[in-house]
């Protein structure tokens, strides 16, 4: 998954640097000193995203351990996160997603052995992640998909960074229910 | 042993009154729904614990201010309004939840605080709130 990331934030990265490519540097080393630069302003929650990402998958697998691993991930992204290149709009959005959505993140981190409970905070998290997606760009092409059955029916939404429907809220019981919403640029 | 750590009595979670911080000051809270988050939530889930007799006994205390340091922590009806607007729905949906999977009040504190334990009527009438109370923050 992360070879998958990886390579959609290079593509991402390759095109909108083209000019500096232009240059002519074609070496490997060359490419990757700009191309960090490039993502961190294309995507000021990379990792953040990373951690949601790693955090969904682990739950379409049931995987309550990984999952957890991932929630922790996620609470020292938004620790490390560097507000100083905010605006002041951008920053009181930030803020505002971070105070709730770091509390979930610390919730899946601490229930590994209750995974219908880590769903619950998913749920909520994934909400924040499509506004903090929406707000700074997730540079990287990202799918809003849907699961209408989860939550007695109510419906809940996830970000991912793949087509193929892979549901976290109903794991392997039902691995394909769910339909793309949305396709976030 | 047990006649010294009787000595040792915490200060009490109880500042005597109401923030304006308070989600009775929040939201809509009628009366009947206020009741039973007094009785059955405020003990560990506000700056206001009803102490029984035997809380002060000790170790009976300690384990009871671990209780509510920790319930606290996750949810302060008190402190409610402080919270952003998105935390503020995300504990709603939490309090739906819990009491919808049986995971609140904890069978550990219902097991001697038997008037905390929720009817099935008290639990329809948290979780419509809770739903309400989302659907007018949303």
């Amino acid at each position: 998954m992360a070879a998958i990331s990886a390579t959609i934030l290079t593509a991402c990265n390759n095109n909108s640097n083209s000019s500096s490519k232009a240059g002519g540097d074609s070496s490997a080393a060359d490419q990757a000193v700009p191309a960090a630069a490039e993502t961190k302003a294309a995507s000021p929650v990379k990792d953040i995203l990373a951690g949601y990402l790693q955090l969904k998958n682990a739950l379409a697998g049931d995987n309550g351990n990984d999952a957890a691993a991932a929630g922790n991930a996620m609470v020292d992204a938004f620790q490390k996160f560097d507000k100083s290149a905010l605006t002041a709009a951008q920053k009181k959005t930030y803020e505002d997603m971070e105070d709730d959505a770091r509390e979930h993140a610390e919730h899946i981190g601490k229930n590994a052995a209750n995974v219908p409970h880590q769903r619950e905070h998913f749920d909520m998290l994934s909400k924040d992640m499509y506004e903090l997606v929406k707000t700074f760009g997730g540079g990287q092409i990202l799918y809003q998909d849907y699961c209408p059955m989860y939550n007695d029916g109510k419906g809940a939404i996830w970000l991912s960074e793949v087509k193929e429907i892979k549901n976290p809220y109903l794991g392997k019981k039902m691995p394909a229910c769910g339909s793309i919403k949305e396709e976030l640029k | 042993m047990f006649i010294i750590i009787q000595f040792i009595q915490p200060a009490r979670n109880n500042n005597g009154q109401v923030l304006p911080t308070d989600i009775s000051k929040q939201c809509s809270l009628p009366q009947n729904v206020q009741a039973v988050l007094k009785t059955s939530c405020y003990d560990c889930h506000s700056n206001k614990t009803h102490y029984p007799w035997y809380s002060y006994i000790q170790p009976v205390r300690w384990i009871l201010d671990r209780h509510i340091n920790e319930g606290k922590e996750n949810l302060n009806f008190s402190e409610f309004g402080a919270y952003s607007a998105r935390r503020q729905l995300s504990k709603l949906k939490a309090i739906e939840n819990s009491i919808h999977d049986n995971t609140m009040p904890l069978s550990s504190y219902t097991l001697i605080h038997k008037n905390a334990r929720l009817t099935p009527d008290d639990n329809v009438l948290i979780m419509d709130w809770a739903r309400k109370t989302i659907v007018l923050t949303q």
